[in-house]
């Protein structure tokens, strides 16, 4: 079973109503659409909603734990960690756009599953809502 | 399917991704600056029923005839709202 | 049907509030349940304050009277407000701050979501 599949039955057996992915592309430190994304996400937990998040593109690197906004004295990324252990949030990214930006030491504390480019179609469709920021 | 919303032009890596992993029963709605993918070849391999925000593409100076695709009021808009389930954008 | 729009880029620098209203005109015509939901730099179009050039189109004043006239909810990110030093004596009358409680409440409750991205 593919991990989308099994993505799809967990949901169903949970009873989990509205499926909402969040997405960003823009990298962190530059912009701060990696920290609303999952600002946003964890804002979800008050309804009926599984929110999981999507790093893509550029926003890879913020998956890195050489990544650190905070150095600039910007807002950082790692505040999320316990959300996401709390939260069990569900982080994915993406295999070639880790590959293209060249990210290393991808922080465990993300929990990140990697996708690849080909799977994203049926994984966006397996959501009821895409939201990118 | 879903209805894929589109508002940046070809330069935006996002909208290339959500334009890529678009399916065939998908309403691809192209808004504001989306609707520079209306242009030219952009297109070619992209799955999905397109569709053009009639006055953004207008407003930009092309006209009627330049746009391969559905050119849609936003009466159709909210039609093609109401007719998709699942939202992508 | 339930209808909500997200925008999240800033009024008069983006067209999204402009695409966002004219969305949000067409459904209620069609005597459907809309609401705008604001977030991040989109709260400034609630700012009273707004002042644009004569020839200009006021969009405070728009989704002002959209919701005094036409049944148009807004709501407001909160936290989105206090960044941005918008206070809530700033707000358009009928415009409700708000927050990620709400969004999230909105992302369930209605039948159709759409979002500008940022």
């Amino acid at each position: 079973m593919s991990q989308i599949d099994s993505l799809a039955l967990w949901r169903e057996v949970n009873f989990m109503d509205k499926k909402v992915l969040f997405v960003v592309y823009q990298a962190p430190v530059g912009a701060i659409w990696t920290n609303e994304v999952y600002r946003t996400a964890f804002g979800m937990y008050g309804e009926d909603i599984e929110p999981s998040v999507l790093i893509m593109n550029e926003a890879s690197i913020g998956l890195s734990e050489n990544t650190k906004p905070e150095s600039l004295n910007l807002l950082p990324i790692k505040m999320v960690h316990r959300f996401i252990k709390k939260y069990e949030t569900e982080v994915f990214g993406v295999e070639e756009h880790l590959e293209k930006f060249n990210v290393k030491n991808i922080d465990e504390k993300f929990g990140m599953k990697a996708l690849k480019e080909e799977e994203l179609s049926d994984f966006f469709h397996s959501y009821d809502l895409v939201i990118y920021m | 399917m879903a209805l894929v919303l589109v508002k940046y032009g070809s330069d935006n890596s996002a909208e290339k991704i959500k334009l890529q992993t678009a399916k065939n029963s998908d309403s691809i709605v192209l808004i504001q600056d989306g609707i520079f993918w209306a242009l030219n070849d952009e297109l070619k391999n992209i799955q999905g029923n397109i569709n053009v925000i009639k006055e953004d593409f207008l407003a930009r100076g092309y006209s009627e005839e330049e746009c391969k695709f559905n050119l849609l009021d936003y009466s159709e808009f909210v039609d093609l709202i109401e007719k998709e389930e699942k939202f992508i954008g | 049907m339930k209808i909500t729009i997200q925008v999240m880029a800033q009024p008069y620098t983006y067209q999204d509030l402009d695409s966002a209203i004219k969305i949000a005109e067409k459904a209620l015509e069609k005597g459907h349940e809309v609401g705008i939901f604001l977030f991040c730099d989109s709260v400034l179009a609630i700012n009273n304050l707004v002042k644009p050039v004569r020839q200009d189109r006021n969009i405070p004043k728009i989704l002002e009277s959209m919701i005094a006239e036409k049944g148009l909810k807004v709501d407001i990110c909160g936290i989105c407000m206090d960044y941005r030093g918008v206070t809530k004596d700033m707000i358009i009358e009928g415009a409700n701050p708000s927050g990620l409680p709400e969004l999230a409440e909105l992302i369930y409750e209605s039948d159709r979501f759409i979002s500008f991205m940022a």
